[in-house]
């Protein structure tokens, strides 16, 4: 709520609305004829009491001004009409000069009194809004989640509650005053010296043509400039202004802080991703290649005297390895494609089945000895996909698999069409995965942090790029029990896309 | 039979090695260039049966290598390329080349491609009558096709690509000269009409599309008629895994 300023100053005496002097008019009437009912009933001088409550209501209802206009006309009534001689100003008994006399005194004491209780009822009232208003104001500075909203209500507040164009600047990263927000940007003043605003600032505002400058200091830390398009500020609007600007400046410097942590967050996250991949890098390629290098300079210096077999073996090991080290370094800069947001889908029109055989085709080699069953329904319509991105899922999901599979365990492979998506579902009879953690595995390096799990080895990239790549279609992965609740199914859905056109 | 003489246009020296001993252990006689100006330059004083060109060459671009070669010759070509990029294998064998191979790759996958394409070009498949492999018989003079002595009848598109793909067996062919050759020129982005023909091929000479006999997809790039058997006739002890 804006707070309004009474620009009539609130301790003046005389309030200029002429309603209250006729009110006042018409209630020294109505004292005089229900004086003229009355007055053979009673003594006159009693009638005076009747007068005196009319001025007491006016006093207590208006100001100073009509309660003397009342009490002067109510005197003049009174010594005309029911003082003897009627008719004349004139006055016969000096005890009634002495009535009139404290009549008249008594009318300006109550109708000052009242006057003032009046002033005072309308300052509290003021302040109370002045104070709603403030707190209102502190409200939304608190609840302020970023620094945009801790400007706008700073502009909108201010802008209402001074009436006149404000804006606010704010350091840019070189220290620049830059304007931020405000009612009239088109009018803001050039070239701000924020340093010398800031400085001079702190015990006048700083005028600078015809805006004041308003310092926001929080912490003892200069904040920001507020420009309030005005020739002068009273003493009341300044103290009004200084107090809205150190709660803005509080606000201000907490949503910094609040976006630094959140800075320092991300940059703490990077790091811990950058050194997850170093060490990944470095085991994951490292590792193949001890096992090559090992193999070939055994076979250099001791190859005559192995026997064939294990020449054969040892030469079947360094391509096993150099194929591992190609699918981990694919691996990576899958990865890194991913991460870049530079994977550009080339989309067509591809046969699951397609994608299926190549999968396995490439996977033939680590396939062997795991029966695969591969099971496509044939309502499975052509996708609207990336072709060789899916079969790298595909292949991802697969490597997975057998890398938790027990010895002879059966892989599934099966695609269904339902409700415009089509499902693919890959099962394991591996030891399967606790619900707590079928999410992260999906995370980069998740395995990796796990350490090392014996003889199955990963990067904790493959189904990180699965899921990328997945999304990146518009599908999703997710991972769930197996089919007799024993090992895993990884569960594709990818949407069809464009409806098939007839050939 | 006269040696064969394959040029191998190649920059990494290690790549060249272990290619020059593999190949002339098949008694292939090689010659080797270093960049691509080089090769170009043995191509037209002596020119080979065969070469096998690494598209990231120093000073040419792969793709224009293949396209200055065929402007005078159609000496076969088979391309080597890292797995980066199915785009620029796609590009290479529309600009011109026979066919290719992925590196890292496997010396075995690499002979199979080369005793195709040398096999073509010595007796061109698509002047042959008749077609056998693996049950599979087509007659093309009749325009017959048999599964198993079996009789099948198919439609004139999908016996067009049969025929296309049978006229270099083993050899890939990207979706575009398909659809150019099939449909024409005017479709050849519409590659769901290729998938549907392929899937309705496959389903009439009775391929399981997950374990395919005949028609082998290179995804992203094209097709493939399998390897007749009948090929690896001449495969020696080294490269038979």
């Amino acid at each position: 709520m804006p707070i309004v300023i009474d620009n009539s100053s609130p301790d003046h005496p005389f309030t200029r609305k002429p309603m209250a002097y006729a009110e006042a008019i018409l209630i020294v009437l109505v004292s005089a004829s229900l004086a003229f009912l009355l007055h053979r009933l009673m003594p006159h001088a009693n009638l005076s009491l009747l007068f005196l409550t009319g001025v007491l209501i006016i006093s207590a209802r208006t100001g100073l001004g009509p309660s003397l206009v009342a009490s002067v006309l109510s005197f003049l009534t009174f010594n005309f009409f029911f003082t003897p001689p009627f008719y004349t100003f004139d006055v016969a008994d000096d005890g009634d000069v002495a009535t009139l006399i404290f009549f008249l005194l008594m009318a300006a004491i109550t109708g000052k009194l009242a006057a003032r209780m009046h002033q005072e009822m309308l300052k509290r009232r003021l302040s109370l809004q002045r104070i709603s208003n403030l707190y209102e104001f502190s409200r939304r500075m608190s609840s302020a989640t970023d620094t945009e909203a801790v400007l706008d209500t700073l502009v909108d507040h201010f802008a209402h509650a001074l009436d006149c164009p404000v804006a606010v600047y704010l350091p840019d990263s070189q220290g620049v005053a830059t304007p931020r927000a405000g009612t009239a940007l088109f009018a803001a003043p050039p070239a701000i010296d924020m340093t010398q605003a800031w400085v001079e600032g702190r015990s006048d505002p700083v005028t600078h043509g015809p805006w004041q400058l308003l310092p926001l200091i929080a912490d003892r830390e200069p904040v920001g400039l507020l420009a309030v398009h005005s020739e002068e500020l009273e003493d009341e609007q300044l103290q009004l202004s200084r107090s809205l600007c150190d709660q803005a400046a509080i606000a201000l410097h907490r949503t910094q802080l609040v976006a630094d942590l959140e800075q320092a967050r991300l940059v703490s996250e990077t790091e811990q991703l950058r050194s997850a991949l170093l060490s990944s890098v470095s085991h994951d390629l490292r590792t193949p290649l001890a096992s090559i290098i090992g193999s070939t300079t055994s076979l250099l210096e001791y190859g005559d005297s192995f026997s064939s077999e294990n020449r054969i073996e040892l030469l079947k090991t360094v391509v096993e390895e150099a194929q591992r080290l190609d699918r981990h370094i694919q691996n990576l800069l899958d990865m890194t494609r991913l991460g870049q947001g530079t994977l550009s889908l080339r989309r067509d029109w591809v046969d699951l089945h397609d994608i299926v055989a190549s999968a396995v085709e490439r996977m033939r080699d680590p396939l062997e000895g795991w029966p695969l069953s591969i099971d496509i329904a044939a309502d499975v319509p052509l996708l609207w996909v990336h072709g060789v991105l899916i079969e790298q899922a595909l292949v991802n999901l697969l490597d997975n698999a057998l890398r938790f599979s027990p010895a002879d365990g059966r892989i599934l492979l099966g695609a269904a069409y339902a409700d415009g998506q089509v499902e693919i579902r890959l099962c394991d009879q591996g030891p399967g995965i606790p619900p707590g953690e079928r999410e992260k595995i999906f995370d980069m390096f998740y395995t990796a942090r796990q350490g090392d799990r014996g003889n199955r080895q990963g990067t904790g990239l493959g189904l990180a790029i699965v899921r990328g790549m997945i999304m990146a279609h518009g599908g999703s992965v997710t991972a769930g029990d197996g089919p007799d609740g024993h090992g895993t199914c990884m569960c594709i859905r990818l949407p069809v896309g464009q409806p098939e056109p007839g050939e | 039979m006269p040696q064969e003489t394959i040029l191998i246009v190649e920059d990494e020296a290690q790549i060249r090695k272990f290619l020059r001993i593999s190949l002339e252990a098949h008694h292939y006689a090689v010659c080797e260039a270093r960049l691509g100006e080089e090769g170009l330059a043995l191509c037209a004083a002596r020119p080979p049966d065969l070469i096998i060109l690494d598209l990231g060459l120093p000073d040419l671009d792969g793709q224009q290598f293949i396209a200055r070669l065929r402007e005078w010759s159609p000496v076969p070509i088979i391309v080597l390329s890292v797995r980066a990029d199915e785009t620029d294998k796609v590009a290479a064998l529309d600009a011109g080349a026979n066919d290719y191979v992925t590196k890292p790759f496997g010396i075995s996958e690499l002979m199979a491609r080369i005793r195709v394409v040398l096999r073509d070009a010595r007796q061109p498949s698509a002047s042959q009558r008749l077609f056998e492999s693996q049950g599979l018989r087509v007659d093309l003079s009749q325009r017959e096709v048999t599964i198993d002595d079996r009789p099948i009848h198919l439609t004139k598109k999908e016996y067009e690509l049969l025929r296309l793909l049978i006229a270099a067996p083993g050899q890939v062919l990207t979706h575009q000269q398909i659809l150019r050759t099939v449909w024409g020129p005017a479709q050849q982005e519409e590659t769901h009409y290729l998938r549907v023909l392929v899937g309705q091929l496959r389903n009439k000479l009775g391929d399981d599309p997950a374990h395919p006999r005949f028609i082998i997809t290179v995804q992203g790039v094209g097709y493939r008629l399998a390897l007749p058997i009948a090929l690896d006739d001449n495969v020696q002890g080294s490269d038979a895994n």
